[in-house]
């Protein structure tokens, strides 16, 4: 009977719980494993893209509203804590928070009338838009010091958010990146989050069961963009040095898309595993082949996604599931 | 103020490049009329074929408007394999994966390039790339007449084409109907390739014209293929008309554009013209083909 | 008086798919409507259940007026539909399909669940609930679209062709659970079908429409018998 199923359920999600505890048990160990700056730095790096790309998967994964404007919403996050800091000596925590507050409000207001537009053409209205604010931002000069950039002054400590060596950052961004994650792992179970998945498979029959779509979809959107800002500001605060070319690049949005999609897009883990692989290869190719590997990391970087679409649309995660299956027993159906 | 003379000075300018828009877009609006699938590698098959334009010149000394006439039937192929080889595997799955793949290309061309050619920009410089015409009171380039005047043949070709042979009826009838010409026993994979075949293949007869008028880098293709997919859904995706009087358009508000406006708001027109579009008119011009995809009832 | 619609008239452009139709429904009714391909029946439900607006007409459901309505709002009102051609959320278990449409009226996920299994019991699917909708055969992709719109605990339901493409034995089961849910739950059933036999059978009264026009209402042995029916259909092939 269903009592007796769902007993094997909860047995199950407890040993699932014990595994997942134990990796990010792990998890939390590396940082003070991996000694040395430049090791250091990847680490940072991987923490850092994982937030950023779990934070695109709300709205992208989660809603499959694909968006390659995002790196607006990171750069956002970053010149508003930034300029705060710089011109007001406000601290990088409140800064953090304003920037996640003006870029969910630029989301919903933007991706409010550009829900109706399905698939490709959402994606192509999202470029447009990254790419408004890009410009934009090197234009109003007077604001943003255009496209010299902005240098953050060091001046660690706790309160400004910047420190001295590597690990306290690793530390940061690791939590940033466990908050983003369990954030994906609860809505994954709440109502919102079927509804999201809902409205992802077929739009029409999601509302046919009384989701109203275009809500769904605005929150995710606010939320993602909210995340991603508040990853921009880590980003100004960990290389103290933020232009618009870099941040508001069309090659960021899609890094946040690829990192998620190749490690399982929609799924809560998906995008810490893409980002432990495609992190790593992008700074240690930046390493070996110095200015010569211009290009290069790219490059691979658009073979794999080729690969993933063609082979395994799920993602890498898929191979991790198999694996876990083997080690925890299947559930078995009824009857 | 500005005068009648420049104000036409500039619209000609416009016109001219306007046929090259309307080339390049041509490509990608056959694309989608036909296959549903936006190509985001677009762009890239356009900077491609300038390479391949500048690498002939370069070393075997071939004219660029010469190597035309190579370089048609391999992007022809290189169409048809891309189609083949990439995009038919998962035209039956969700369209995310069709968009990321294609995304994919464009990442991998792209960034290819960039590794194997550097960023440097390129160009050629043929003897009779300065020489312009005068006519009555205006100026123009021979690379613009030519780039201009080649664009209305193979858009007439195309045209011809599309409306009299068999395929291109066939062609016609999958863009309009896709059930209908399934029912009709159409070979809808065959149309597909050739379909992406002859789009590509009009992105690379644009490549060699554009070479004496515009550098190449790795990035060009970006540049330009914004500016077709403005004029593909501001003529109506899906529609080969549309898309030669939506490229005359935005060639003639580029020129307006540059001329007005300061050089860094330049992109700013199209990306805010494109939105506009987008959301409150997304048939364009001249009605659309799957409006269902653009999300009208 | 559970759902009333008057004059309702949809125009797309120059193409008038429905015009003036009314129709009146009481609580615990079980409606066929029928009529020749292109008669507007999917339209008319398309506008009842809210992805269409009527172009003119009224609509009130429960004595309040839902003209125009989103099909969300109608949903959450009340009024639940399948699709002709099924729409199952591919990228979700059998289980996960049901329990979108048990969100509806519920918050928790736990109690959602235990819900949405007893629904796949109601329509025949206990046993599959781990299954990806998309791999579902298609006699099973009708019942868990049955089961997706019985989980919003409609109070009208909508139902478009549910029997299409089942073999006998199939009809009758689905039959039976239509019957159950208008005894049990008192729920009321506007039935589309290309069926007779099934029409004839399951419906107390029949609506039929041609043209986007009613063109008769009564009894099925009255619309049987009914000359304008009987020419509207001539020339077309009638199931079984």
């Amino acid at each position: 009977m269903i009592s007796d199923l769902t007993q094997r359920i909860s047995h199950l999600k407890y040993l699932k719980f014990y595994l997942i505890s134990t990796l990010f048990g792990l998890l939390a160990l590396l940082p003070l494993l991996i000694r040395g700056p430049f090791y250091s730095h990847i680490l940072v790096m991987i923490f850092l893209h994982a937030a950023a790309a779990a934070s695109w998967n709300l709205i992208g994964g989660y809603a499959g509203q694909l968006s390659l404007g995002h790196a607006a919403f990171y750069g956002i996050g970053a010149y508003t804590s930034t300029l705060l800091f710089v011109q007001w000596g406000i601290s990088p925590w409140l800064g953090m928070l304003a920037g996640g507050g003006v870029a969910a409000l630029v989301a919903g207001l933007v991706s409010f009338p550009c829900f109706k537009l399905r698939g490709p053409f959402f994606t192509l209205a999202t470029i447009a838009f990254g790419e408004v604010v890009r410009i934009l931002a090197i234009y109003f000069r007077e604001l943003t010091r255009g496209a010299i950039g902005i240098t953050i002054p060091f001046r660690p400590g706790i309160e400004n958010l910047m420190f001295h060596g590597k690990m306290a950052y690793c530390y940061f961004a690791l939590v940033t990146m466990m908050t983003v994650f369990f954030v994906s792992f609860l809505i994954e179970r709440s109502r919102f989050g079927y509804y999201l998945v809902a409205l992802r498979g077929d739009e029409d029959a999601a509302q046919a069961l009384g989701v109203n779509t275009t809500m769904c979809k605005l929150m995710a959107m606010m939320l993602s963009a909210f995340f991603t800002a508040i990853c921009g500001t880590f980003a100004a605060q960990y290389v103290l040095f933020i232009e618009p070319i870099s941040e508001f690049s069309i090659d960021r949005s899609i890094l946040f898309a690829l990192i998620s999609i190749i490690g399982g897009i929609g799924t809560a883990a998906g995008p810490i595993i893409g980002s432990f692989i495609l992190t790593p290869l992008q700074e240690f190719l930046r390493a070996w082949l110095g200015g010569q590997y211009q290009g290069l990391h790219i490059f691979i970087y658009g073979c794999i996604l080729i690969a993933v679409v063609m082979l395994l649309p799920e993602g890498v995660i898929i191979w991790m599931r198999a694996i876990g299956r083997r080690i925890v027993p299947p559930i078995r159906s009824r009857g | 103020m500005v005068d009648l003379m420049t104000i036409g000075q500039i619209a000609l300018n416009g016109l001219l490049l306007g046929g090259i828009y309307a080339l390049i877009s041509i490509g990608l609006t056959i694309i989608f009329g036909v296959i549903r699938v936006i190509n985001f590698a677009h762009g890239e098959f356009l900077m491609l074929s300038m390479y391949a334009s500048f690498w002939l010149f370069q070393i075997l000394g071939i004219d660029p408007y010469l190597s035309i006439l190579i370089i048609i039937p391999i992007f022809f192929i290189a169409g048809w394999l891309t189609q083949r080889a990439f995009i038919q595997p998962i035209l039956k799955g969700p369209a995310l994966m069709q968009i990321f793949i294609t995304v994919g290309i464009s990442l991998a061309m792209m960034n290819g390039a960039l590794f194997l050619w550097k960023a440097d920009y390129r160009s050629v410089t043929p003897s009779y790339a300065a020489i312009t015409f005068k006519m009555g009171n205006f100026l123009i380039g021979l690379p613009r007449l030519v780039a201009f005047l080649s664009s209305i043949v193979i858009v007439l070709i195309l045209y011809l084409f599309l409306k009299k042979t068999h395929l291109g009826r066939a062609i016609r009838a999958v863009a309009q109907d896709r059930e209908a010409a399934l029912l009709m026993g159409i070979n809808m994979r065959r149309i597909y390739l050739i379909a992406f075949g002859i789009g590509t293949a009009c992105v690379g007869v644009a490549g060699p014209l554009l070479l004496p008028i515009y550098p190449v880098f790795p990035t060009v293709g970006t540049y330009f293929v914004l500016i077709a997919f403005v004029v593909v859904v501001l003529g109506g995706m899906g529609n080969m008309t549309g898309a030669f009087i939506g490229g005359l358009i935005i060639g003639l508000i580029e020129a307006f554009s540059g001329f007005f406006i300061t050089p860094q708001l330049q992109s700013l027109v199209y990306f805010v013209i494109f939105i506009l579009l987008l959301l409150l008119k997304p048939s364009g011009l001249m009605g659309v083909v799957g409006a269902e995809e653009i999300g009208m009832k | 008086m559970l759902f009333q619609a008057k004059k309702v008239t949809k125009r797309f452009g120059g193409l008038t798919a429905l015009k003036e139709v009314d129709l009146e429904i009481e609580r615990g009714e079980i409606i066929g409507l029928i009529g020749p391909n292109g008669a507007g029946k999917t339209t008319l439900f398309n506008v009842i259940s809210g992805f269409y607006s009527p172009t003119e007409g009224n609509i009130q459901f429960e004595g309040r007026d839902v003209t125009g309505l989103k099909a969300y709002q109608t949903c959450r009102l009340g009024i639940a539909r399948t699709f002709q051609i099924v729409k199952p959320f591919g990228n979700m278990t059998v289980l996960q399909n049901v329990m979108v449409g048990t969100f509806c009226r519920l918050r928790s996920a736990k109690v959602v669940r235990k819900e949405a299994f007893e629904i796949l019991d109601l329509v025949g699917l206990s046993g599959k609930e781990n299954e990806l909708a998309r791999s579902l055969t298609l006699p099973d992709r009708k019942r868990l679209e049955l089961a997706k719109a019985l989980a919003t605990k409609p109070k009208f339901l909508l139902l478009d062709e549910v029997h299409a493409g089942l073999n006998p034995i199939e009809i009758s089961q689905v039959l039976n659970i239509l019957r159950r849910i208008r005894d049990e739950w008192g729920v009321t059933l506007l039935v589309i079908e290309h069926l007779m036999t099934v029409i004839m059978n399951l419906s107390e009264r029949i609506v039929v429409l041609s043209y986007g026009e009613k063109i008769a209402e009564g009894t099925p042995e009255e619309i049987s018998n009914d000359q304008k029916v009987i020419e509207a259909y001539l020339g077309e092939e009638d199931g079984e």
